[in-house]
């Protein structure tokens, strides 16, 4: 028997010298926490490096995921950055004291108010804008003013949506839950199944295709995913490619169609566009807070942004840097400036409405 | 022999410690949302798991005995072939499988539009079908071992009583296979219900995609937690009926390999049709597409990321294997020398049917509270990596161990013990060595598992370590599926060269 026990020797070893637990003690690292994963992130990170010198390890997974990890290690942890793709979770990072306030005249200047926490927990720096791409051989760009027309009985058969499992679409009725609340947000959703071309299934990327092979005409998606999409030489993706127009409504109007009471609609002015944020904030723990904040600054630069506009497709944050032609090209992006904290506050909320609904 | 006990119960303590954080947490978590979980999702989740289950498992035993018969009791053009070639899809994890299925069958798919096929493949029926396409080899493999040897004299018996081929597989063969058929099915189910990648792809309601939804969209891990409390609870119900129906089974007498009758005419064309229909549909159609996709979006710069995911795959599927192994011997050990702990091996094995992300949950509290405690850092470590797959993929390993060691007669270590050899002596002089073949096959099990595996190494690798299959789930998460096909195709490698071993060696054990 004592032959078999070798084994454990290389094994023990290997547990201690893990390489987590072994480069936290180096000066000159960030350990980041990433929900993203995208090219332009690794290549943003290479440029951190070769500027400034910081080495920049990165662990990526699901936001949950990264939350929960970071909950059991505790004052432990390596972690010195998360960054996520949604405010809500952002939110509730700051709510469960994953992440430390951090005042900086610099992040505050190239972050605009609302895409940021008051306190400084965490900083937004790029806006993905949840829209709707028509087929514009069937549908006129005057028939989608708000998120409430497509509740109109016009688009019977017609709208694709992915389930309602993904938080992109849970944002999106707890910003409805915020400005309009749960009632009519359930209007809306149910509005929404009533509509549906088909039960809710794949991603962003398959309501686009769809389109494009004329199985619905309307599709609640990303601003990111259409980007892609137009950008994409893959021949399979042509026909969607060609035939896709892109409308941004707003949150105006309060979708009483059901209740056939139009009358007693009461009216919003000026709400703008669902957006969401990718963002990031210095955990708690950070043992590498300097070099954490430095990061964060280098995110939010020109260079950075203008990278995020052009090789991500996403919305920058900082004022004058431009969105990328294609983003342009959907029309002029006027934000809701909802406080993107409430989007986590009422997402459980949002869930429920959305199961009530009947929305898959 | 007294040690012996001891340790075993503590390695199975140890293998359930982070099922029981899980299960109990329930007690002492707060849930928000406790009301709202039970009455609107629970129902729903419970129906569609319950349906999948349903569709998966019977599919799969139909098309994984049938396929067995076939090649086990006649003689028909590619037999020979069919024989090993139908474990193929084995290699194919099934999240990678539905996303491929999708691709071509889905509402947008390349196949169903070329040939306007009226209903497309992404729904619960659907998924059910793509689990059973890919998972039929879990019964596939028991039962071609059962029909080829220990029954080919009830068979003649019953061919001589004049029981036509139909007849003698519904009252002779399937009968005396059935321990090896539950035994497959247990696996599809498992595999089934652990499923997260798939389901979410699909939109389907399963109690796993529930958890998530609890965790990630209500915000609300005690709910999540009680959600894996309630699906541990199936599992078991599942392990107990597993285990009545192996009870009941006919003890096989040695027995010469079941001969095997030549077909004819056009039972013939349909039996090698049928075998190529199911490895066309399991295997062939979706590699194909995978490796078109993957020479499509190929590129040395490509292909130079995805190296060092390869490097680290096997390097973590090396070190999970081998403690898999090791805890696996021990146990095998122990149950060797006292029967009474046969039960042990199945609670040890737990852990094969929770979702891989519930089992991190659960060590990572254990590593959390460890850490509190003593100060000792293991979150990020490969030793809790490979902890966590030993949890996860211990019944795996266990599976040939067992089988192996319950083919060794007894009075082989009764002869031992009598020339005066201690247990462990006569354990590793006689029984270790006799079940090489069964060794090999569990660590190779273990491996192509951990290949395959995402949630756990997703959630619990150390910093800047990707591996195959996070590479894979990054870049479908980003919807760039084309993108994926290359690290999904080197998956599927991986997994061929154990699948294909594992072929091999359930032969030779055989002969």
């Amino acid at each position: 028997m004592m032959k078999k026990w070798w084994w454990l020797g290389p094994l023990v070893a290997l547990g201690c010298q893990a390489p987590g637990t072994q480069e936290t003690g180096s000066e000159n690292t960030v350990n980041v926490y990433t929900h993203r994963h995208y090219d332009t992130d690794k290549q943003l990170f290479a440029a951190f490096e070769q500027k400034t010198g910081i080495t920049v390890k990165v662990l990526d997974g699901t936001d949950d995921e990264l939350f929960v990890r970071l909950e059991r290690e505790g004052v432990n942890s390596p972690a010195d950055v998360i960054i996520t793709a949604d405010a809500g979770k952002l939110g509730m990072a700051a709510q469960k004291g994953y992440l430390k306030p951090v005042r900086d005249s610099l992040l505050e200047a190239n972050v605009p108010a609302h895409l940021r926490d008051p306190q400084g927990h965490w900083f937004g720096f790029t806006m993905r804008a949840r829209v709707v791409a028509y087929d514009k051989n069937k549908v006129n760009p005057e028939e989608i003013l708000t998120y409430s027309d497509l509740c109109k009985p016009r688009f019977k058969g017609q709208i694709l949506v992915r389930p309602s499992e993904h938080v992109y679409n849970q944002s999106l009725v707890a910003a409805m839950i915020a400005h309009w609340g749960a009632d009519s947000a359930r209007k809306w959703c149910e509005g929404i199944v009533a509509n549906l071309a088909r039960e809710p299934k794949g991603s962003d990327t398959d309501q686009l295709l769809a389109i494009g092979e004329g199985l619905g005409s309307v599709a609640i998606v990303n601003s990111y995913y259409i980007g892609k999409l137009m950008k994409s030489e893959d021949p399979a993706r042509q026909k969607a490619k060609n035939s896709i127009a892109v409308a941004l409504p707003t949150l105006d109007g309060i979708p009483y169609y059901n209740l056939g009471d139009l009358s007693a609609t009461p009216h919003l002015d000026g709400i703008g566009t669902h957006v969401n944020i990718s963002g990031g904030g210095v955990t708690a723990h950070a043992k590498h807070e300097k070099n954490a904040i430095e990061l964060l600054r280098f995110l939010s630069s020109d260079a950075s942004q203008a990278a995020f506009a052009d090789g991500n497709m996403e919305y920058p944050v900082k004022p004058g840097i431009p969105a990328s032609a294609v983003l342009q090209g959907f029309g002029k992006l006027v934000p809701d400036t909802l406080d993107l904290s409430l989007l986590g506050r009422y997402n459980a909320e949002a869930v429920k409405v959305l199961t009530a609904a009947g929305w898959r | 022999m007294r040690r012996v006990g001891w340790a075993v119960l503590v390695l199975v303590l140890l293998l359930l410690a982070p099922l029981l954080v899980v299960i109990t947490a329930p007690l002492h978590a707060n849930t928000s949302e406790w009301s709202f979980v039970l009455h609107e999702l629970l129902p729903s989740h419970l129906r569609e798991t319950g349906l999948l289950l349903l569709i998966a498992v019977v599919l799969a035993v139909v098309f994984g005995t049938g396929a067995a018969w076939l090649v086990s009791a006649f003689r028909f053009p590619g037999r020979e072939f069919f024989r090993w070639a139908l474990v193929l899809p084995l290699a194919l994890p099934t999240y990678i499988s539905a996303i491929t299925f999708a691709s071509l069958l889905g509402p947008t798919g390349s196949i169903r539009l070329a040939l306007g096929i009226p209903f497309d493949i992404v729904n619960l029926p659907g998924l059910g079908l793509v689990f059973a396409l890919v998972l039929f080899p879990y019964v596939y493999l028991p039962a071609r071992a059962a029909f080829s040897t220990g029954m080919a004299s009830h068979l003649d018996a019953a061919r001589m009583l004049g029981g036509g081929a139909i007849r003698r597989f519904f009252r002779v063969a399937a009968p005396l296979a059935r321990p090896a058929i539950a035994g497959g099915a247990f696996l599809v189910a498992m595999e089934t219900l652990n499923d997260y990648g798939a389901v979410k792809y699909f939109g389907v309601h399963t109690l796993t995609a529930g958890i998530f939804r609890a965790w990630g969209g209500l915000y609300d891990v005690g709910s999540a937690l009680r959600l894996s409390g309630l699906l541990l609870a199936l599992v078991l119900l599942l392990v107990w009926s597993e285990g009545r129906l192996r009870k009941r089974a006919l003890h096989s007498t040695t027995d010469r390999p079941t001969e095997r009758i030549a077909l004819t005419g056009w039972k013939r064309a349909a039996a090698s049709a049928g075998c190529g229909a199911l490895l066309i549909a399991g295997f062939l159609l979706p590699i194909g597409s995978i490796i078109m996709d993957a020479f499509r979006t190929a590129d040395l710069s490509h292909l130079r990321t995805v190296l060092p995911s390869l490097r680290n795959t096997l390097f973590i599927g090396t070190i999970a294997a081998t403690l898999t192994l090791f805890v696996a011997i021990v146990l095998a050990y122990g149950e060797r020398h006292d029967r009474s702990r046969s039960r042990m091996f199945q609670w040890a094995g737990l852990g094969y049917a929770v979702p891989g992300a519930v089992i991190a949950l659960g060590v990572m509290a254990l590593a959390g509270w460890i850490g509190e405690r003593t100060g000792i850092i293991l979150i990020g470590g490969i030793a809790l990596l490979a902890y966590a797959f030993c949890v996860r993929f211990l019944a795996l390993a266990g599976q040939p161990l067992r089988a192996g060691l319950a083919q060794q007669q007894r009075s082989l270590d009764e002869s031992a013990r009598m020339l005066g050899a201690s247990p462990l002596r006569t354990f590793l002089k006689i029984n270790l060595p006799l079940l090489r073949p069964a060794l090999i096959a569990a660590a190779l099990l273990v491996l192509m598992e951990v290949v395959k595996e995402l949630p756990l190494t997703m959630i619990l690798r150390p910093f800047d370590l990707d591996t195959l299959s996070t590479r894979v789930f990054d870049l479908a998460r980003i919807e760039q599926w084309p993108d994926a096909a290359l690290p999904a195709l080197l998956i599927v490698l991986c997994g061929l060269v154990p699948v294909l071993l594992l072929d091999r060696l359930l032969d030779r054990a055989r002969s």
